[in-house]
């Protein structure tokens, strides 16, 4: 969960793509997407639907932190050190 | 080949996630197109399968799914293979001695040679009763992982007429009935099994009202 909070904390307004944060934090879809769930239905992360980039494709879930999920990021990286989210995941 | 097998594995996943999480299964989907176009759709397929499976029992439709399988799993199919088993290998426990029908025919006390051509005869008949027993219980399986209840109930109603039958047959053939009693017994026991969940499932799939069809 540290991981994923911090990739999306690296870009907070930026809607991000699952497949792109598996690659980011290198966990796979297995627990990329329970971890997701999870965060949602605490009101940590929140979703949205983009149309897709070309035509014949589905459409894509992206992700962002919320406001709660925000404030649990900056607290997790002030509890370890008051550094950024790299240091204290160090 | 490898793509068709992760597009199933995604399909199995989706399902597994049910209507509560439908949402996430669409989720799932769309990215598994992006992982196809890198060249990993098996390992991000199963990866949604293993997710899908352990949020299985946090949802009531897939705590459902799951009592579905481990009872048709875990008592009907055994119950059918006995059946079917002891229909096609003479019936081991139907007469005293372990040694079925085939003991009882053999030469011996005064009443195997009165009664020999008496089994002979039912022979056929009970046969076809323990195999229709057995079938039943893979059809009611079946059927109810489909999820037609009409079904289960249409087709419990005649396993267990089925069992009523070899019961009562047997009794009139002095045969020793206690084993099939047993199974009967079993039988009713899942028939009210089947009842509960067919109560469970038209509580999570309420069927539209008449007004609603009429829409």
């Amino acid at each position: 969960m540290l991981l994923l909070l911090e990739a999306l904390s690296a870009r907070q307004q930026q809607w991000r793509h699952g497949y792109d944060l598996m690659k980011e934090t290198g966990l796979l879809s297995g627990t990329l997407y329970p971890l997701l769930m999870r965060m949602t239905d605490q009101g940590l992360v929140e979703a949205e639907w983009h149309a897709p980039s070309q035509p014949g494709r589905p459409a894509r879930h992206a992700y962002r932190l919320t406001a709660a999920g925000m404030a649990l990021a900056h607290a997790v990286a002030e509890d370890e050190g008051g550094g950024t989210f790299r240091t204290a995941l160090a | 080949m490898r793509a068709a097998v992760a597009r199933g594995v995604m399909a199995l996943a989706i399902a597994c996630l049910g209507r509560c999480r439908q949402q996430w299964g669409l989720a799932m989907q769309g990215e598994f197109e992006a992982a196809a176009e890198e060249g990993k759709p098996l390992i991000f397929a199963f990866g949604c399968l293993f997710a899908a499976v352990r949020e299985m029992p946090t949802h009531e439709e897939g705590r459902f799914v799951l009592t579905n399988y481990v009872f048709a799993l875990g008592l009907m199919m055994p119950m059918a293979t006995l059946q079917i088993g002891c229909a096609l290998l003479g019936f081991p426990y139907l007469y005293p001695g372990q040694d079925g029908l085939r003991g009882a025919m053999a030469a011996g006390g005064v009443q195997e040679s009165l009664l020999r051509g008496v089994y002979q005869a039912a022979v056929p008949s009970l046969s076809v009763l323990l195999l229709l027993l057995g079938i039943g219980h893979l059809r009611i399986a079946w059927v109810m992982l489909e999820g037609d209840w009409s079904r289960v109930t249409a087709i419990g109603t005649r396993t267990m007429a089925a069992a009523a039958t070899l019961v009562i047959f047997m009794a009139a053939l002095f045969l020793d009935g206690s084993q099939a009693v047993l199974q009967t017994a079993v039988l009713a026991l899942e028939l009210a099994i089947l009842s509960l969940l067919a109560r469970w499932h038209a509580q999570l799939f309420p069927s539209p009202s008449s007004e609603e069809l009429a829409r």
